[in-house]
């Protein structure tokens, strides 16, 4: 990959669910490590456009590059597998396996990945604690609030050190505050591991802590400046 | 009181407007009690069926008056019995002659055949014009004259068949002047009784626990709603009124659905014949008290199950639902059931013979129902103990472990109900296997199949000569390998009364070696006859013989089992037909053993032809006492039918349980995939968090099960065995029914993985 290739890019991106179109000719690309905003009004096709990047949905056209590697054109185990190793994914609420406990649902990813579960595990605590929830471990999400919930999350997207890390709303169910703060952790401990980050959000104070915005209206993107920070 | 009415009249209509997720839940209940109503009705049904049949088969019972002998006369009828088999059915035949114009016709006849005409059941009339009946038709040749009517069969399935005949003489016959008995037709034998009753509830504790199981159907999303209440200022009884004036609705609505169900299966009850028993569809009708306490007692046990299984729940005017602080499950009460049971059998375990004492019976039964429920109750604990300890194993094996320490209850309650059916079924498989073991071993002993021929013989024709006719008659039939056909007379002498055997002398030799023989010639059995060489006895009625003076006193080496009656019962005096001379041919029984090629197919039938042509009232009997064993067949194939239907029934419940569950869980599933866990992963963890309840329900039902079946075995007084076969069976289902479980939630869980379960709802 050359500098200047981009790690993460699409182009012309179109997408429709029966009458209704999600992308019409949507673009983005994205450098390693670094952070951009996905921003818009409310059914714009922010989501959409993530799940197009992941390769959790098809595009109808367009096409999608991974390091030069088009999407687009692999299957699903192939799709599962890239998610798997390469990508960490935060969501706005109801992201955790209610049974497990905090600590064994920041493992399982890992345990996916074919770690043993109690080397699993132990990374899984160090992430927690770098997120300032290790004493959650051992507790279950129905036992921790929504704010913990988050950061809880945040530290399973990371603990398999992905290369993207996707997070679409990820402080959409938080106070202004507590947003912040998971904005903030989620930002240092993703930059500490050389994660890119495509941060979806209608709120411009979350996406102020972005390095760059794109913005998404009826399914198209226009990139403005960097933000400066 | 108003209030509580109110209350539930909330909850009643909560369950109807409640959105289209409520009314699934209230449907998906409706459903499940409905089954469970219909096959309780179908049990009620059960003392109607017995009855109807009961009633129809007295009403045609044919037995000879006890008082003294009829004469003939205008009324009276002449019947014979040719009760017949075919392949693994029996036909009930008679040969009816009337002796005057007012002679009585049988139940279900308009009237009666002539002679050589032919009235079948409809079911023998089907089965005649069938290719598979092409044989039995030769048996029947008679053009069918019409159909016996339903009042005059045990069942829509029987073959039944009334044959006019002319040859029909005293002799052979009973005369009568009216159909029907007064006499209580003799119910199944005591044994079987209990044993109806461990069967009945090895099939109805399931049914029940089904129902309450039903009930909870979509307890979970149901709760999210109570705290919704909980928010505009319904305070916890309330609520828990309110829940279960839903589930009333649920159960009311399923009860109707229950009844039509039973109408469209009752209807259906003409089509289905389990094996040999067919029921009319007006003989499943439930008896008045058990409908009632059905209709009174499924809704109320709806209620009750709600309000119980909301003791452990908390619900938060937040929306937020915790199990208060997990109980323990006691273990006392929960053992002291089974224990209980165990104490009430053990005394009868020495007893020997649980029939002998009336109460001994009641007993058993307490004893029976005791263990099992026991067994619905112990295994909740069981399960709950057993996954707080387990651990390790992959992410599967993770998620399903930690699914059931999170709640147990749910599919330990459903699976109790596997575990009650398995249990009383091994048990029964095991009694019913060690009895019937006794007879299958004489026939095991020869490699041969081996049949037996009765016919009367009115005493017409030469003495020898019918069994010549008779032995050349089944040799000639196909498939057998050789025929040994004697004539039996009786001979008394005072009060005692013995039986003469005639046969030419090659017969007698191949039964007896009697050494030199000559027509002419008689033998006595040495140690078997009172009777010296030249006794004088009476044969029949009035003929009188005198033993000849030069017959030998011979030795008989001893019986070889298993090779027909003739070979097996020597007669103790032996003639040959010279050595009756001169005497009057009294009246004789024709007895003949026939050994048969098995590979040839149906050569029992053919031979059954072959005598049914030569008289049609002969017995033909195979090895082994077929009646009492098909008894326990019977019961023994409609146990495993039975609990068949009831795995089946639990798998659905389990199926249920496992998709709303799915739907719970639904945004953590479709972000684990977007995380790119693999499908396969969540599958088995699916087929993990059903199989460890189901495995650990098969594990006790199979120790509880055979140790019961080895106690009723010892009552009985038969060796203990282990019935391996069934346990093997049931075990089968149900690893069957936790693969089917498991496969029929794969769609389910292949949509809810797809990314719109990631779109907020
Ligand atoms: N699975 C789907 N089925 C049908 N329509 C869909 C689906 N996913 C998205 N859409 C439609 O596509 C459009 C874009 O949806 P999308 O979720 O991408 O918007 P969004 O920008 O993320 O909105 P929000 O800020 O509210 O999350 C909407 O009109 C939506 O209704
Ligand atoms: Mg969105």
């Amino acid at each position: 990959m050359s500098a200047s290739e981009p790690l993460l890019a699409a182009q012309g991106l179109r997408k429709a669910f029966g009458q209704s179109t999600a992308l019409d000719g949507a673009s983005i690309a994205v450098a390693a490590g670094e952070v951009v905003a996905v921003m818009g009004p409310s059914g714009s096709g922010k989501s959409t456009l993530l799940h197009c990047l992941a390769g959790i949905v098809r595009p109808d056209e367009g096409r999608v590059s991974y390091r030069g590697r088009d999407l687009t054109a692999c299957d699903d185990a192939a799709l599962s597998a890239l998610r798997r190793g390469e990508f960490g994914f935060v969501f706005q609420f109801g992201q955790l396996v209610p049974e497990l406990s905090c600590v064994e649902n920041v493992a399982l990813p890992l345990r996916l990945d074919g770690a043993s579960r109690r080397d699993a595990e132990r990374r899984a605590r160090t992430w927690l604690e770098r997120l300032e929830v290790g004493e959650l471990a051992a507790k279950t999400p129905g036992q921790i609030s929504g704010g913990q919930g988050q950061r809880v999350a945040i530290a399973r997207a990371l603990a398999t050190e992905p290369c993207v890390l996707f997070a679409d709303e990820p402080t959409g169910a938080l106070d202004s505050l507590n947003g912040e703060h998971v904005m903030r952790l989620l930002r240092e401990a993703a930059h500490d591991s050389g994660a890119a980050v495509v941060l979806v959000t209608h709120e411009p104070r979350v996406a102020a802590w972005s390095d760059r915005e794109v913005v998404v209206r009826d399914g198209r993107t226009r990139t403005t400046a960097p933000v400066a920070s | 009181m108003r209030a509580w009415a109110r209350e539930l009249a909330i909850g009643a209509r909560l369950a109807r407007s409640g959105g289209r997720g409520s009314l699934t839940r209230v449907a998906l209940t409706a459903v499940g009690v409905a089954l469970g109503v219909a096959l309780l009705l179908v049990a009620a049904s059960v003392p109607r069926m017995i009855d109807g049949r009961d009633a129809r088969d007295a009403a045609r019972a044919d037995a000879a008056s006890k008082e003294a002998r009829q004469r003939a006369g205008d009324r009276t009828l002449l019947v014979a019995d040719a009760n017949w088999e075919f392949r693994d059915r029996d036909l009930r035949g008679r040969l009816l002659r009337a002796e005057g114009a007012q002679a009585p016709i049988p139940p279900g006849l308009d009237r009666l055949p002539r002679p050589g005409e032919l009235f079948v059941s409809p079911a023998l009339a089907t089965l005649l014009r069938s290719k598979e009946g092409a044989l039995l038709r030769e048996r029947l040749p008679h053009p069918i004259a019409g159909t016996i009517g339903d009042e005059g069969l045990a069942g829509p399935a029987e073959l039944a068949f009334y044959l006019g005949s002319d040859a029909l003489a005293d002799a052979g016959a009973r005369r009568i002047d009216r159909f029907g008995a007064d006499v209580e037709p003799e119910g199944l034998d005591p044994v079987l009784q209990a044993l109806a009753v461990v069967v009945l509830t090895a099939l109805l504790v399931p049914v029940a626990v089904f129902i309450a199981a039903a009930v909870r159907f979509g307890g979970e999303a149901r709760d999210r709603r109570l705290a919704a209440l909980r928010l505009l200022g319904a305070d916890m009884r309330m609520t828990r009124r309110i829940a279960a004036g839903e589930a009333l609705v649920a159960a009311l609505l399923g009860l109707l659905l229950g009844g039509l169900l039973f109408l469209l299966v009752r209807g259906l009850a003409r089509d289905v014949t389990l094996w040999d028993l067919s029921v009319f569809p007006a003989d499943v009708t439930p008896s008045v008290p058990l409908a009632a306490a059905v209709a009174l007692g499924v809704p109320a046990a709806a209620v009750l199950v709600t309000l119980v299984a909301l003791r452990g729940v908390t619900v938060e005017p937040l929306g937020l639902v915790r199990r208060a602080a997990p109980r323990r499950r006691r273990l006392w009460w929960r053992l002291a059931l089974p224990a209980a049971g165990a104490l009430l059998l053990l005394p009868l375990v020495g007893a020997g013979d649980a029939a002998s004492g009336s109460g001994g019976e009641a007993q058993l039964a307490a004893g029976v129902v005791l263990v099992l429920v026991g067994i619905a109750a112990l295994l909740p604990w069981l399960v709950e103990a057993v996954v707080r300890r387990l651990g390790g194993g992959g992410v599967a094996w993770q998620l399903a472990t930690r699914r059931l320490q999170l709640d147990s209850g749910a599919s330990a309650r459903v699976v109790s109900g596997i575990a009650v059916a398995v249990a009383g079924a091994i048990a029964l498989q095991t009694t019913f296997s060690g009895v019937e073991g006794d007879y299958v071993t004489g026939r095991e002993a020869s490699g041969d199949a081996v049949a037996d021929v009765w016919l009367a013989d009115d005493g017409g024709g030469r003495l020898g000569g019918g069994a010549e006719r008779l032995a050349a008659a089944l040799r000639e039939s196909a498939g057998v390998r050789g025929a040994l056909a004697v004539e039996q007379l009786e001979a008394s002498h005072g009060t005692a009364s013995e039986i003469v055997r005639v046969a030419d002398c090659a017969t007698l030799q191949a039964v007896v070696p009697v050494g030199r023989c000559a027509d002419g010639d008689a033998f006595l059995l040495d140690g078997m006859t009172s009777l010296r060489p030249g006794a004088r006895v009476r044969l029949g009625d009035a003929v009188a013989w005198t033993v000849p003076r030069d017959a030998r006193v011979v030795d008989f080496p001893g019986t070889e089992p298993a090779q027909g009656a003739v070979r097996s019962i020597p007669d103790p005096v032996l003639a040959t037909p010279g050595a009756l001379a001169g005497v009057a041919v009294p009246p004789r029984t024709l007895l003949a053993s026939v050994t048969l090629d098995e590979t040839t197919p149906d050569a029992i039938e053919h031979v059954r032809n072959a005598v049914a042509r030569l008289d049609p009232t002969a017995d033909v009997f195979t090895m082994g006492d077929r009646s009492y064993r098909r008894q326990y067949a019977t019961l023994r194939r409609a146990l495993f039918a039975g609990a068949v239907a009831v795995l089946a029934l639990i798998g659905a419940s389990m199926l249920v349980g496992g998709l709303e569950q799915l739907r719970e869980r639904r945004r953590p599933l479709a972000v684990l995939a977007a995380f790119g866990t693999p499908q396969s992963a969540i599958a088995r963890s699916i087929l993990w968090q059903t199989a460890i309840p189901v495995a650990l329900g098969l594990a006790l039902s199979v120790l509880a099960g055979a140790g019961l079946g080895a106690a009723l075995l010892r009552m009985v007084g038969a060796p203990v065995s282990l019935d391996l076969g069934s346990i093997a069976g049931l075990t089968a289902a149900g690893a069957a029914v936790v693969l089917l479980v498991t496969a029929a939630s794969l769609p389910a869980l292949r949509r809810t993985m797809r990314p719109e379960g990631l779109r907020t709802e």
